[in-house]
């Protein structure tokens, strides 16, 4: 049977009632996980784990994908609206998100983060549906030289997000760093930076950071500065969407979900990866590129379609080789599992069926996401309409609730009101958070690939250069690196010495 | 009326006062939530087991378990938190051997004794893997090429002194030196020899059960006393002239160390109970880890076997 009387088949099964059913429980579930800071849709999938049990094999695995999809929009949902990303993959959306609704353009902007993640999401879908195989290959031949490489890149990516002061970005992103070797390190078991506290061996968590960083600290500063979100009515006006929108962001729509979706498909890098490096090479690309972070629709539109493009390119290596390349596929691969379903390329022969059901499936989950991720950022949208005070109320207690719910860990609350007020602090004497969080969620993950390439490659360093994929995109890191920084190299040697300063030259 | 209401709420306070107290008692335990430990991340083989057995616990016990991934330092950072956590039987983890072995190598701050094991629920011998496109057709090619070149093959494991460590310490004794190369991320330890990124993988047969029906896997030896039912064509590392530790993978439930007699007594009984479930004997037969389930002071000594024999083997 050729590909697309199997998909027709697939389409078929999905289109089933209970098949139907369960994508929309699932996307809902998923879209209200994602946006409660701390309830992230890895937690909301193993939540929904023992659920599957008694559902079929399929269905279990359109439950949890649907959950997935669902999950990683709705975290942009909250980063829109309240400046706190639900999951860390809806940082970006922060950055040009929060803007926009400062301005009082929420609706434009959740209307633009919904369509561009849909189409990033269907993009991916479909490069599940037909590409799957070749794309599974490709994945393969990434060792830990070449998942090293690509981190780099995410965490260089940090100075083309950095608007103009380039240095403080480097200090806060190396901050980050720091915290994140904090804890029991993965390769030998040493306990660093614990300081003989018990509770600090299990490490500083990244979301815990992130709630602090930009929850807490933000209703610190609602508290300081008394001043009123609720957007005024004249501002609410230029919130109205028009297609314009769309079509006038449809380029950065397109690299998002083509950076999506190749980063997707390699095991470990994921969706956080996927749309900071989005973010960042959109910020290159496009025309407003400088204005970027003062609520540019491009930038929230690249990252957007870009994370949700990891979704379908995710399950790839999951489906076709059974190596899961993210928490959630592992969670995906352990409900297959447990139904007695082996994936790897026997379940392409025995089972072609149920493969095509979850491509169908996956494309039907991210058309419906429309509908689902409207309904909840309506909801959401309300909030908008509360008192400072009472919204101020309600960020803390989501907040407290998500640090603890990440690891069920009271120190996590401690940790997450001290980077409140050390965000505060940050946000007041203007120095950067975006790149700590990000040194706190990459630093490990490089540390952990470089680690296994020196044991892997004879000690021998070099690796990292002499591997073609590997070298190519350290050199792509490089460009990345020198194109982000010509002005300062450019400039005279006085503004280098005033930008060092903090202070940007003329 | 209104008194009414007054005394009835006065019963419902001392009704919930005995309610606390009883809390502590075995008549009553468990009255709450269990929170199960798994002490790796999601998707590995901890992590299938403990989920696996939660569910079945669910029925046994009668209350909810919900299952928390507390991974990081070979299964320390999660055990470090059951032995903090009170002992009062509403913290379970998962103890397994891998982590067992990296407190021989001094890995962690926990120690045998700190836990109370409530069952050794799986156990099973690890293999050497190849992939399909690999030159080595049998463990005698694999052994004659490691010997020849000292340094030279890579073998991913799950880490740095774990019973896969200690396996290739000993190999290497003995003249077969290949280099370990420890990935803490299974989907990408699993990868490795099929992307050609090492030559061979360590491995326990369960987690890799795809790869071997489908045939990406080639199985070349195991290290166990005596051949595996499943698998009568690999022979086994003393057939091929070593002298080995043989050091199963098991994987235990366990408590922390000073949690009440009769709140283990109740947790073994449902264990046990568990284990024979048929859903349980559905899945270990799949992952061919079936045995039968050790409880007592028998898992206990099994435990610090393991122990003292790899801390012996890492001192030489």
């Amino acid at each position: 049977m050729s590909t697309f009387e199997l998909l027709g088949m697939g389409f078929q099964n999905a289109f089933a009632l209970w098949a139907l059913l369960t994508i929309i429980t699932g996307l809902l579930l998923g879209v209200v996980a994602g946006a409660l800071p701390g309830v992230s849709f890895v937690n909301a999938m193993a939540m929904a784990l023992p659920f599957t049990y008694s559902m079929a094999p399929t269905q279990a695995m359109l439950f949890l994908g649907a959950i997935y999809v669902g999950g990683v929009f709705g975290g942009s949902i909250s980063a829109i609206i309240i400046n706190v990303p639900g999951t860390p993959a809806s940082l970006p959306a922060c950055w040009d998100g929060y803007p926009m609704t400062q301005r009082g353009e929420v609706r434009r902007a959740l209307a633009v983060a919904i369509v561009a993640s849909a189409i990033g999401g269907l993009t991916s879908a479909l490069v599940l549906s037909f590409a799957a195989a070749p794309f599974a290959t490709f994945a393969l031949r990434f060792s830990q030289p070449e998942f090293f490489a690509a981190t780099v890149l995410g965490l260089i990516s940090v100075i083309a997000i950095s608007k103009d002061r380039p240095i403080v970005s480097l200090v806060s992103l190396f901050l980050g760093i720091l915290i994140g070797t904090v804890g029991v390190d993965p390769q030998y078991g040493v306990a660093r930076f614990t300081f003989g506290v018990p509770a600090m061996q299990s490490g500083i968590n990244f979301v815990v950071v992130m709630i602090g960083l930009f929850a807490v600290s933000e209703v610190i500063d609602l508290i300081a500065t008394n001043r009123d979100l609720r957007p005024s009515e004249a501002a609410n006006a230029r919130g109205k969407v028009s297609f314009r929108d769309f079509w006038d962001v449809r380029g950065a729509i397109a690299r998002g979900s083509g950076i999506g979706s190749i980063l997707g498909v390699i095991p470990g890098a994921g969706a956080t990866p996927g749309a900071v490096i989005a973010y960042g090479v959109e910020k290159q690309v496009s025309r407003e590129g400088d204005k970027f972070g003062t609520g540019i629709m491009a930038g929230l539109a690249a990252p957007e379609a870009a994370k949700n493009a990891t979704t379908g390119s995710a399950m790839v290596p999951l489906l076709t080789l059974g190596i899961p390349g993210s928490a959630a596929t592992a969670i995906m691969l352990a409900a297959m599992m447990l139904h007695g379903v082996n994936p790897g390329p026997l379940l392409f022969l025995n089972d072609p069926t149920m493969v095509y059901t979850i491509f169908a499936a996956m494309i039907i989950a991210n058309i419906l996401m429309i509908f689902a991720g409207i309904g909840v950022a309506q909801f959401f949208s309300t909030l908008m309409k509360t008192p400072p005070a009472v919204l101020g109320a309600f960020i803390i207690l989501l907040s407290i609730i998500g640090a603890y719910g990440v690891r069920n860990n009271i120190f996590d609350v401690y940790v997450c009101l001290f980077f409140g007020l050390v965000g505060w602090v940050m946000k007041r004497v203007g120095f950067p958070t975006a790149p700590l969080v990000l040194g706190v969620i990459l630093g490990p993950l490089a540390e952990r690939y470089f680690m296994t390439s020196l044991a892997n490659y004879n000690q021998d360093w070099t690796v990292f250069f002499t591997r073609p994929i590997s070298g190519t995109i350290l050199a792509l890191a490089a460009v990345f690196a020198i194109w982000s920084l010509w002005p300062i190299l450019r400039a005279r040697y006085r503004s280098v010495v005033l930008l060092l300063a903090g202070r940007p030259g003329s | 009326m209104n008194r009414i209401g007054r005394m009835t709420l006065g019963n419902v306070l001392i009704a919930g006062a005995f309610v606390m107290t009883g809390a502590a008692t075995a008549q009553t335990y468990p009255d709450r939530p269990i929170e199960l430990i798994v002490t790796f991340g999601p998707g590995g083989g901890a992590d299938v087991m403990g989920r696996q057995m939660a569910q079945i616990l669910e029925g046994e016990l009668g209350v909810s378990i919900p299952v928390t991934n507390v991974g990081g330092a070979s299964g320390n950072a999660g055990l470090t938190r059951l032995r903090t956590s009170p002992a009062d039987g509403y913290t379970m983890g998962t103890l397994i051997s891998l982590t067992v072995a990296s407190w021989a190598s001094g890995i962690g701050d926990n120690a045998p004794d700190d836990f109370r094991i409530i069952g050794i629920v799986q156990s099973t011998p690890s293999f050497l893997f190849v992939a399909a496109d690999s030159p080595f057709e049998t463990a005698e090619q694999l052994l004659d090429h490691a010997r020849a070149n000292p340094g030279e093959l890579t073998v991913a494991t799950s880490g740095y002194g774990t019973q896969d460590d200690v396996a290739l310490i000993i190999m290497a004794d003995q003249g077969f030196d290949m280099v370990n190369v420890p990935f803490s991320a299974p989907g990408e330890r699993y990868a490795a020899p099929l992307g050609g990124h090492t030559d061979v993988i360590y491995e326990e047969p369960g987690d890799v059960g795809q790869f071997i029906d489908s045939g990406e896997y080639r199985s070349l030896m195991i290290f166990a006393e005596d051949r595996h039912p499943e698998f009568p064509d690999v022979p086994t590392a003393g057939e091929m002239g070593l002298d080995m530790v043989y050091l199963n993978t098991f994987r235990t439930l366990a408590v922390p160390a000073a949690t009440p007699e009769d709140v283990v007594a109740r947790l073994e009984e449902a264990v046990i109970a568990a284990a024979a479930s048929e859903q349980w004997q559905a899945f270990c037969a799949q992952t061919y880890t079936c045995l039968e389930t050790l409880t007592g002071e028998a898992a206990q000594a099994e435990i610090r076997i393991f122990y003292e024999a790899i801390a012996a083997q890492l001192e030489d």
